[in-house]
């Protein structure tokens, strides 16, 4: 965790001094009293490429003195687990931004069938029960209430798939 | 003023608005009972339904939620231990214990009637505050603005996680997403590097479905895949009823928690979290029975309980007389009156009074319809808890979805929710604070157009800022808020 911090201080840092010039670039007075678009970013980037910058010496002076002490090794079922949990994250995340780019080509109704159970078996549930009848209850609760009632004009997709998403809303 | 209030009866009692309070009540005790969804996910979730309502029944739902989740989150807590809020932590210690000594139900009864009257008390202080609040404000000018929000914008800094420091970095962070778009005043583009996409601006709304909701199912999917089974022997809530002897003995007790819960929710960033530990530290200092504390002290109970329902009223009385949101989810409620072409604040009591005299009766009905739909709610909470949890999940992604397409109905909405719920998740993941971050997006744009106005007025002195009395007095309030947890964070906040 502490390298990921160190990752994270370093790019905080980066990315608001990157900022920060942009601001500058901004920076411009009208009429008297107008202290231009580039201010008010400029007073608050410049905290916090100092607040990056204390965060990043904090989390190095960490690692260093935590490097000179003697590490505890993690156990291999530690190791396992951690592998297994950034998979779950990982495949949830793969699952949601598929869920997002299939929506404007299949539609609402079709990419949130297939992404119910996607979902549910990137989170290891493995009911058969659960990935069969789950989508179909979810999906239709959800036209039924939003599409239906509340009249949301979700994407309905290109091509047949608009075709399809017709027959429902 | 009577005048509102009857015209404000005669609009919530209408069948659409009560079927509204009905809704968001329930979903509000179900979204606070729930591990997993916040009672300010919950609001934001709801956001969504409400775009096709009147503005009357959409804030009728949305505040019946906002006091829902603060009850719902103390089911948990007393049935499973599991506290379905950060606020609920002193119920878990009080209430779970009583009930594991076979006393469910009547810790049940306690901290239903407990909440519902900390509720009432601060409905009525928020009937005779807000008025009050919204003349002074009118008062107000930019230099007193611009220092109310820097206020706002450090005390949620300073208290919201361990570290000071990260707590700033958030802020700063959510300050700098604020500015992106057009400028307000000059009407020069700002950080949009020639996308369309963030020539609007980020819409903060959209912003707040991902940095909360969806971070918050990421994190929640690293954790191995559980459904609580368990729970103490829950008969019904006939079972065992409090007798009001009860309540008579510890009167000052009732009386102080609310009063506390009230105070601490008017503060910008504060919340139910510290309403309710505050209380709960106050019972215990001053109980007759100390000892019990830790083992089913039904005074601790009943101040926790009662101090952050209080805590509602507080939370809204700063929204709607000043246009500040004291905790996480009024911030949402801000989205709502945006969404309803509204802007709370002082002005909005002489422009839209009908709708913030309905606030305050629709308020008071949620509290009393809280005591029938927390018995329906504890039912259909242990029945919920039967599904599972993945497909759970997958559905709040999709409400999340709806929620950010509906408002444009675009779906460059969608991956900009996305992309902040993947900031969320990293910040999350090292300790950074969300909430300072919604806050400063909320509040810095009102920030920036203060100071620049202020000193439009002063032709460029910043001396304006520190001349009036009002906003020294803010300002000062702001740096102590920043001072002080470097010097003394309370024990209870530690860990939090």
């Amino acid at each position: 965790m502490k390298k990921g911090e160190i990752a994270l201080g370093a790019f905080c840092v980066a990315f608001f001094s990157f900022m920060f010039f942009e601001a500058v670039q901004l920076h411009g007075v009208g009429r008297f009293g107008e202290v231009g678009s580039g201010f008010w970013p400029m007073l608050f980037l410049g905290v916090s490429v100092l607040l990056s910058l204390g965060w990043l010496i904090a989390t190095l002076g960490k690692f260093f003195k935590a490097k000179g002490e003697a590490a505890a090794e993690s156990s291999p079922e530690a190791s396992a687990d951690t592998r297994g949990r950034r998979k779950k994250v990982g495949l949830s995340i793969l699952c949601i931004f598929a869920y997002i780019l299939a929506m404007p080509w299949i539609g609402f109704i079709l990419s949130t069938f297939f992404f119910v159970p996607a979902f549910a078996l990137a989170l290891e549930e493995r009911r058969k029960l659960v990935l069969i009848i789950s989508p179909f209850l979810v999906t239709a609760i959800t036209i039924l209430v939003f599409a239906k009632f509340i009249a949301i004009p979700f994407p309905r997709g290109v091509g047949i798939f608009t075709v399809f998403s017709r027959l429902f809303y | 003023m009577l005048d509102h209030y009857w015209n404000a009866f005669a609009t919530v009692l209408l069948p659409q608005n009560i079927l509204a309070i009905g809704l968001g009540g329930l979903w509000g005790l179900l979204a606070g009972a729930l591990p997993g969804i916040s009672t300010s996910m919950g609001v934001v979730l709801l956001l969504s339904f409400t775009y096709t309502l009147s503005p009357m029944t959409a804030f009728s739902m949305l505040v019946a939620a906002y006091c829902g989740g603060i009850t719902g989150g103390s089911i948990t807590s007393i049935l499973f231990g599991i506290p379905g809020e950060p606020s609920s932590v002193p119920t878990v210690i009080e209430g779970h214990a009583l009930a594991k000594q076979g006393h469910a139900a009547f810790a049940l009864w306690t901290f239903l009637l407990c909440s519902i009257f900390g509720g009432i008390f601060s409905v009525l202080v928020m009937m005779a505050a807000t008025p009050l609040i919204a003349n002074f404000a009118l008062k107000f000018g930019p230099p007193e603005f611009f220092a109310l929000t820097i206020l706002g914008l450090s005390v949620v800094s300073g208290l919201s996680g361990g570290s000071l420091l990260k707590g700033f970095l958030s802020c700063s962070f959510g300050l700098f997403l604020a500015t992106i778009g057009t400028d307000g005043i000059t009407g020069g583009e700002r950080f949009t590097f020639d996308t369309m996409i963030l020539l609007g601006g980020i819409n903060f709304v959209t912003a707040m479905v991902g940095l909360l909701a969806v971070s918050e199912i990421l994190i929640e999917a690293e954790e191995p895949f559980k459904e609580y089974k368990g729970h103490v022997g829950y008969r019904g809530m006939r079972a065992e009823m409090p007798k009001f002897s009860l309540f008579r003995k510890n009167w000052f007790n009732l009386i102080r928690s609310p009063i506390i819960g009230t105070i601490v929710g008017a503060l910008p960033g504060a919340g139910a979290t510290i309403a309710s530990f505050l209380a709960y530290g106050e019972a215990a200092r001053t109980s007759k029975e100390p000892e019990k504390f830790g083992h089913g002290a039904i005074d601790g109970l009943m101040a926790s309980e009662s101090a952050n329902n209080a805590s509602t009223g507080g939370s809204m009385t700063i929204l709607l007389s000043l246009g500040l949101p004291g905790s996480n989810t009024t911030a949402m409620m801000i989205a709502a009156f945006m969404i309803h072409g509204m802007q709370p604040g002082p002005l909005l009591l002489s422009t839209h009074p009908e709708i913030v005299y309905g606030i305050f009766v629709a308020m008071l009905l949620s509290n009393l319809f809280l005591l029938v739909l927390t018995i329906m709610g504890i039912r259909l909470f242990l029945e919920l808890n039967r599904l599972p949890y993945s497909v759970f999940s997958a559905a709040i992604i999709i409400l999340c979805v709806i929620g950010a397409f509906g408002l444009q109905n675009s779906v460059d909405d969608l991956f900009v929710m996305f992309a902040f719920g993947l900031i969320g998740y990293v910040m999350r993941k090292f300790g950074i604070p969300v909430a300072p971050a919604i806050l400063a997006l909320v509040l810095g744009d009102m920030a920036e157009l203060a100071l620049r106005r202020s000193l439009l007025l002063s032709l460029g002195d910043p001396m304006i800022l520190v001349s009036r009395p009002i906003s020294v007095i803010l300002l000062a309030a702001a740096v102590f808020s920043i001072v002080y947890p470097l010097f003394k964070k309370p024990k209870m906040l530690q860990g939090l």
